[in-house]
């Protein structure tokens, strides 16, 4: 190999990351900016922020965006560990449906599903609003939350639980002594993916959300499409850091033991080693 | 724990997540076919459902087929984006020894991971009519004055899915790639053969499932794609997964909506299955 300087490649590499990080920098950088017209730089202000912590529509609309996010991680992680339990000893044909069931729920365009459960609910006239948004968001939270478990599974021997059995504890014992701390990793990962994604999703929030209830990133999309005000920037910036918060934590964890869910994260594989 | 469950009991560990899966999953998509064969009367907004094909003749006619001919268009030409700004990528971080590759993959994953709409919409910042993008460009003398007009263009949406979606494509060309062994490098350049003859014949077959991977995991959202042409499409440049949704959330023809959608997911799996294709045969010189 010829060593002249940096390869074109490499060079290019460093491109496409300034390009990757680019836009969110210029909404951090937004954010601070004193200029309302947001076209030049015109020194620091905290103002957006202040004005975007003021804002009740934006407190009240953070709390349903939690809320959301911890009944609908809540109800996928029982669906994933149940289902999780229930695969290891399933035959070979019954795994095959449920995978396939799995995946179907991640491969289908969220329009489509959202928009079928938006009809669902009207038929049945079953109001839109929070509770709405957690049974959609736990359609694909718990698929996604199903194959960090299955990985979880297949990397764990029976032995420990056997052992247990074979000790004298009963069922609801050695799941609750032995398999639930084995799982426990996965667990943690799995969640804050689903926290991650509950908190990052527009268009089951929004289709399902009805009149009352609006998620942040709702009412983000909303302030963008009506007419941007710098508090926007405010908004998204703390948006940013909440969903990148979860994510550093679930990195974390991969890095420090590994879960299988590192394939979610790109992580695993190395942190595997 | 194995044979300890008895046989009832243990398959009722499937109920929820099935059960889940069929109430909320499957059976609004078979509502959305049932409701896709109805008819909406225009004057009381009553469904009748009288199994008539006229939604779908609709779906292929005029401001429809242009959706769904643009979504098309722009998937492909996003997905073809990524993979020729993500191989160079992939690779460079692939050939990165030690620690600095997981630094690499980590500094591709933060930007994913961040919140999507702010993304989108630090995009609409950036290729604004007189963002910085545009004051760079004209500062370099490569545009005139009269600005950049990309935002509310198919191609301001082309550069927001691309940019959405690239890690995705990254990642598992990152995985197929950094799996080659070096020495089948060195091996194809101790023969003699000239670096683009090794890229074409040794890394490019040992990539095609990383290759089709990415397709997939970048084509298949990026063609059901509502919120990117929201914000950067400004309502001109719709996709099918925006006509859908007018048609349930403001026009209210749900059997129309649910004809589109049903279009939408059609195309969605064919797709699919002629990736996967691809995905399953790895070598092919």
């Amino acid at each position: 190999m010829r060593r002249r300087g940096p390869k074109p490649r490499v060079l290019f590499t460093a491109l496409v990351f300034v390009c990757l990080y680019a836009p969110i920098l210029l909404v951090i950088v937004f954010s601070l900016n004193k200029d309302a017209q947001l076209l030049h730089w015109e020194g620091f202000t905290l103002e957006w922020y202040k004005q975007a912590f003021n804002d009740e529509a934006v407190r009240k609309n953070l709390g349903i965006s939690v809320q959301v996010a911890v009944l609908s991680t809540a109800i996928s992680l029982v669906l994933a560990i149940t289902g999780g339990l229930w695969y290891r000893n399933a035959t070979g044909r019954a795994r095959a449906w449920f995978d396939a069931m799995t995946y179907s729920r991640i491969v289908l365009p969220e329009v489509v599903f959202a928009l079928g459960l938006f009809l669902l609910f009207s038929e049945l006239n079953i109001g839109l609003g929070v509770g709405a948004i957690v049974v959609g968001h736990v359609v694909f939270n718990s698929a996604y939350a199903t194959i960090i478990m299955q990985a979880r599974f297949a990397t764990m021997s029976v032995t420990l639980e056997e052992a247990a059995a074979d000790l004298g504890a009963n069922r609801w014992r050695v799941f609750r002594r032995v398999t639930l701390p084995l799982l426990t990793p996965a667990i943690v990962v799995a969640g804050l993916l689903c926290l991650t994604f509950s908190l990052d999703d527009v268009i089951t929030s929004q289709f399902l959300g009805g009149t009352d209830a609006q998620t942040l990133p709702v009412l983000v999309l909303g302030k963008i499409r009506l007419h941007v005000t710098p508090e926007v920037n405010a908004i998204g910036t703390g948006l940013m850091l909440i969903t990148l918060l979860t994510f550093l934590i679930a990195g974390l964890i991969t890095l420090l033991r590994p879960t299988g869910a590192g394939g979610m994260l790109g992580l695993g594989r190395k942190a595997a080693e | 724990m194995s044979g300890r469950l008895r046989g009832l009991g243990r398959q009722l560990l499937a109920l929820p997540s099935v059960g889940w899966t069929a109430l909320f999953f499957w059976a609004p998509l078979v509502l959305l076919v049932v409701y896709s064969f109805a008819q909406t009367d225009l004057l009381t907004y009553e469904i009748k459902y009288d199994w008539t094909l006229s939604n779908y003749g609709n779906v292929f006619q005029g401001l429809y087929l242009d959706a769904i001919v643009r979504s098309l268009i722009l998937s492909v030409a996003s997905t073809i984006a990524c993979l020729l700004i993500g191989f160079p990528v992939a690779y460079t971080i692939a050939r990165t020894p030690g620690r600095g590759q997981l630094i690499l993959l980590f500094g591709v994953m933060v930007p994913f991971w961040t919140s999507f709409i702010v993304r989108t919409y630090g995009i609409f910042n950036l290729i604004g009519d007189s963002g910085p993008l545009a004051s760079l460009l004209q500062t370099l003398g490569i545009i005139g004055d009269d600005g950049l007009h990309l935002l509310f263009t198919p191609l301001g949406v082309a550069i927001g899915i691309t940019y959405s979606y690239l890690p995705l494509m990254i990642l598992p060309l990152y995985v197929a790639l950094e799996r080659i062994d070096p020495a089948l490098l060195d091996a194809a350049n101790d023969l003699g053969a000239a670096p683009h003859r090794v890229m074409r014949r040794v890394i490019l077959p040992l990539a095609k499932p990383g290759i089709a991977a990415g397709c997939i995991l970048v084509g298949i959202p990026a063609t059901g794609e509502y919120v990117i042409p929201q914000i950067l499409g400004g309502g001109k440049t719709l996709m099918i997964g925006n006509v859908v949704a007018d048609q349930f959330l403001s026009i209210g023809d749900y059997p129309f909506g649910a004809a589109l959608a049903i279009v939408l997911t059609a195309i969605v799996m064919i797709a699919l299955v002629l990736l996967r294709r691809g995905e399953r045969r790895p070598v092919s010189a």
